[in-house]
């Protein structure tokens, strides 16, 4: 086979913030994490089972961000996620003998063989825990995870280095004892970039990140090749990986998108509203009000109302999964090849998406991942998929370039996570990061109750500070949510701080929260104190 | 604002709940500022000031001197300073304020550079008296840097190619229009029955460059209505129609004006008996593009 002339970094981010909720029997924002569950990572690791038994060869860079571990290592979300997969694996065979000699006959059945298999594999191959997946194929060499900032915090956004400082060390800590090593790369939550924060990688171990494209793109000085090659930060030496466009264009773009296909699934007519409402009512929430279940047996058919959409067939977008990889993969192998004469080294294109628009949001995502790894493998020499950590074994002499701060937002900064209708949180998490700093250095030698209300209290702060709490502020989406979990966490903070200001910490308050809060089991909060800030800068000075 | 759609998110009785966690504290008793980096040209400040730094203030100057003073904020130029002491600062630009605001979005001088505010009175004979002081915050240079590094050289006509290969032109187009849409779907998923759409477009992403005719001209602009004011301290106060929480007798809000919209935001202070009416009457206009 011929040499390569270039590499295809493919980079998934999944996320979700922290939602679980105990004191309800059934909470409807925690089907975030099992649809996705059930329509991306399963089907994603089945993917991997399948290539793997074929004898195909991957690569794939996946971040598994903190809070999405701790959901998926949760032992009631584990039980309440089983309960929801039974539940589609029964409602489905009962759609089998109704639409028997239907035009629905074989996407019916293809809801339930994928859910059997779903289950089957959650169950029987990973024994409930998921992340036992991931860790395979990752210790096959295939799979690069990384890790995030500790519950995806907008690192530029926070004023006392103490907070960043714990973002990174509690992730990299939560990493390590679910993944039996340390992670070489960081996605950080939005690609917010702060010049120096990453000391705090460097600290940790973290090889690399990632950017928007402008990230590097204005970096300083001058990027040799552009967003073709990582560049080193300064004193650091960590290095940044930008993110491609034009690969992010091809997938997204309205004219030119793949998601976009006719004859691909339609998400907004689900069986949720269209079957009859005693027959469907064992599978809506408890309320009893109709929403998507996440079964949809029609395709996009064209701008047509909902009424007027076509039945899906299962096989047919398949097959246009298929043609979508192979265009993807032509359009990299002309990319490579152009760019391959403009540089003196061997080009890599990064490519890096929300890991849920696979499956969840295109449905069919998956088949042209498989696919797209199948044709890369066997039909072709131009392109080779690499991990970042491989392309810097082959390539360990970079560009130095302090890279720009920047997000991969709308507008490439700040401004979705600080605008007019969330600018008031940053008065609260700003002063909550003071104060948690301030606890930590008052009390470095807590133990007992203290201990258990310290560590109490740096979750809510991080609980506080996840970026997906702003963000759903501004796109409108889940405000009122939003707003309450951020009000929530502020509340329980400052009350558990005055408890313990006052020496008077109430333990059936603390162990309440221990309950609901319950993300980072092993914290240590000593991790806010400003010597352990203070201990990375100070080897940069 | 969008109704919300996710009232109906808590299956089990939410009224509880929220009770139990009652609102989040109006301010924390300390006089202090922080300053933010929201984009390449702009800031975001935010202060709170207690009323016993303002007394200390009033303690050390005479009424006179503050009656006739401005409130601002000075901004400083503070790029390349290592320790900034309040004198040694390479520029300084002032800029009124009204401290019941309590944030304020601050347009940067030039990108690229670090800053520091301050919030204070100006006095008529052009004294500064410093009433709190923020952090300091770089703003990212937002363009191609001009420094070129001798042992990465590439020739020009190449790397302007490599420029545009590496996407120059959509920059700032990046995953939240993707996430905007996933935000629909995530909402659409909770959706009561009733009222189902039928006009959504599966895909109805944009992620265009901007168009090819007007690459040798184009404009960017957005706007924020501030609207701040103070009232009686029993007044109910109502914006459109609306009430405003009054905070010591004072309220502000902030809302986006987007192209093509006409608001109207009529104010109204009344008494707690509700026999007394005071109105103010805003409207602001904001055409579309052109």
């Amino acid at each position: 086979m011929a040499e390569e002339k270039g590499y295809l970094a493919l980079v998934l981010h999944a996320h979700l913030p922290f939602i679980k909720h105990p004191e309800y029997p059934d909470f409807l924002e925690e089907d975030w994490f099992y649809e996705a569950m059930v329509e991306t990572y399963l089907p994603l690791l089945n993917v991997f089972e399948n290539l793997t038994n074929e004898g195909t060869d991957f690569r794939l860079t996946m971040s598994l961000t903190p809070p999405l571990c701790n959901m998926m290592s949760d032992p009631l979300l584990i039980e309440r996620f089983r309960h929801y997969l039974n539940q589609r694996v029964e409602l489905s065979g009962k759609e089998i003998e109704r639409t028997r000699g239907t035009e629905f006959e074989a996407v019916a059945k293809m809801y339930y063989d994928k859910f059997r298999r779903y289950q089957d594999l959650f169950e029987n191959r990973y024994h409930c825990h998921i992340l036992e997946g991931f860790k395979k194929f990752q210790d096959m060499g295939k799979l690069e995870i990384i890790t995030c900032c500790a519950t995806h915090g907008y690192l530029p956004l926070m004023v006392h280095k103490e907070s960043v400082n714990a973002q990174i060390k509690i992730a990299v800590n939560d990493y390590r004892s679910r993944f039996g090593r340390s992670p070489r790369g960081i996605w950080l939550a939005e690609c917010a970039y702060n010049p120096g924060d990453d000391k705090f990688l460097r600290d940790e171990g973290i090889r690399f990140f990632f950017t928007e494209s402008h990230g590097v793109l204005h970096g300083t000085p001058r990027p040799k090749y552009g967003i073709y090659a990582p560049v080193y930060c300064p004193q650091t030496g960590v290095a940044a990986f930008a993110r491609d466009m034009e690969s992010a264009q091809q997938v997204w773009s309205a004219e030119s998108g793949y998601p976009g296909d006719p004859r691909y699934r339609e998400f907004y007519r689900d069986l949720g509203y269209d079957l009859d409402y005693d027959y469907i009512k064992p599978y809506l929430h408890s309320d009893g009000v109709r929403r998507n279940i996440g079964m949809k047996y029609y395709k996009i058919t064209g701008k047509v109302p909902l009424n007027q959409k076509q039945p899906y067939n299962p096989h047919e977008a398949r097959e246009v999964a298929a043609v979508h990889a192979g265009n993807f993969m032509f359009n990299r192998q002309k990319q490579i090849e152009y760019l391959s004469t403009l540089l003196d080294r061997k080009p890599l294109v990064v490519s890096m998406y929300d890991a849920e628009l696979y499956g969840h949001w295109w449905y069919e995502g998956i088949d042209f991942l498989e696919y797209l790894f199948k044709k890369i493998y066997y039909d072709q020499s131009d392109i080779k998929l690499i991990t970042p950590s491989e392309y810097l074994e082959k390539y360990p002499v970079n560009q130095t370039v302090q890279p720009s701060m920047s997000s991969w937002g709308d507008k490439g900064y700040h401004d979705v996570w600080l605008n007019s209708g969330n600018d008031w949180i940053y008065r609260h998490l700003i002063k909550a990061a003071e104060r948690m700093m301030e606890m930590a250095n008052q009390f470095p030698h807590a133990d007992g109750l203290l201990r258990r209300a310290l560590n109490q209290l740096a979750r809510e702060l991080l609980l506080m500070q996840s970026s997906d709490w702003a963000f759903l502020m501004t796109t409108g989406t889940a405000k009122e949510y939003s707003t309450k979990r951020t009000k929530d966490h502020i509340k329980r903070f400052n009350e558990l701080y005055e408890q313990i200001k006052g020496n008077r910490i109430n333990e059936a308050y603390v162990y309440d929260l221990e309950q609901k809060d319950s993300i980072f089991q092993q914290i240590d909060y000593n991790v806010y104190s400003s010597a352990a800030k203070d201990a990375v800068l100070k080897k940069y000075q | 604002m969008t109704q919300n759609l996710s009232s109906s998110a808590l299956v089990k009785p939410a009224v509880k709940d929220a009770q139990a966690e009652a609102d989040i504290p109006a301010s924390y008793g300390k006089t202090e500022s922080y300053l933010l980096p929201k984009d390449p040209a702009w800031l975001f400040l935010f202060w709170e000031i207690t009323a016993a730094t303002i007394e200390c203030i009033k303690s050390q100057y005479s009424a006179d001197v503050l009656n006739a003073a401005k409130t601002i904020i000075r901004l400083y130029d503070v790029t390349g300073i290592n320790y900034f002491d309040g004198t040694n600062a390479v520029q300084f630009y002032d800029m009124p304020v009204i401290f019941e605001a309590r944030s304020w979005y601050i347009n940067a001088p030039a990108t690229g550079r670090s800053y520091v505010a301050d919030l204070g009175y100006l006095t008529s004979d052009g004294r500064f008296i410093l009433v709190a002081r923020s952090n300091q915050t770089l703003l990212p240079p937002g363009k191609i840097s001009d420094i070129i590094d001798d042992k990465w050289m590439i020739v020009e006509g190449d790397f302007q190619k490599l420029l545009k290969l590496s996407g120059a032109d959509y920059i700032g187009l990046g995953a939240s229009e993707l996430m905007q849409v996933i935000g629909q779907r995530w909402k659409l998923t909770q959706l009561p029955s009733s009222g189902t759409p039928t006009s959504w477009s599966s895909f109805a992403l944009h992620l265009e460059k901007p168009k090819q005719a007007d690459e040798d001209i184009w404009l960017k602009a957005d706007c924020e209505i501030i609207i701040y004011g103070s009232a009686s301290k029993n007044a109910t106060v109502s914006i459109n129609g609306q009430i405003i929480e009054l905070k010591e007798g004072k309220f502000s809000i902030r809302q986006h004006l987007p192209a093509g919209s006409v608001v109207d935001l009529p104010i109204k202070a009344q008494n707690a008996k509700g026999d007394k009416v005071r109105q103010i009457n805003i409207k602001a206009l904001r055409e579309q593009g052109k």
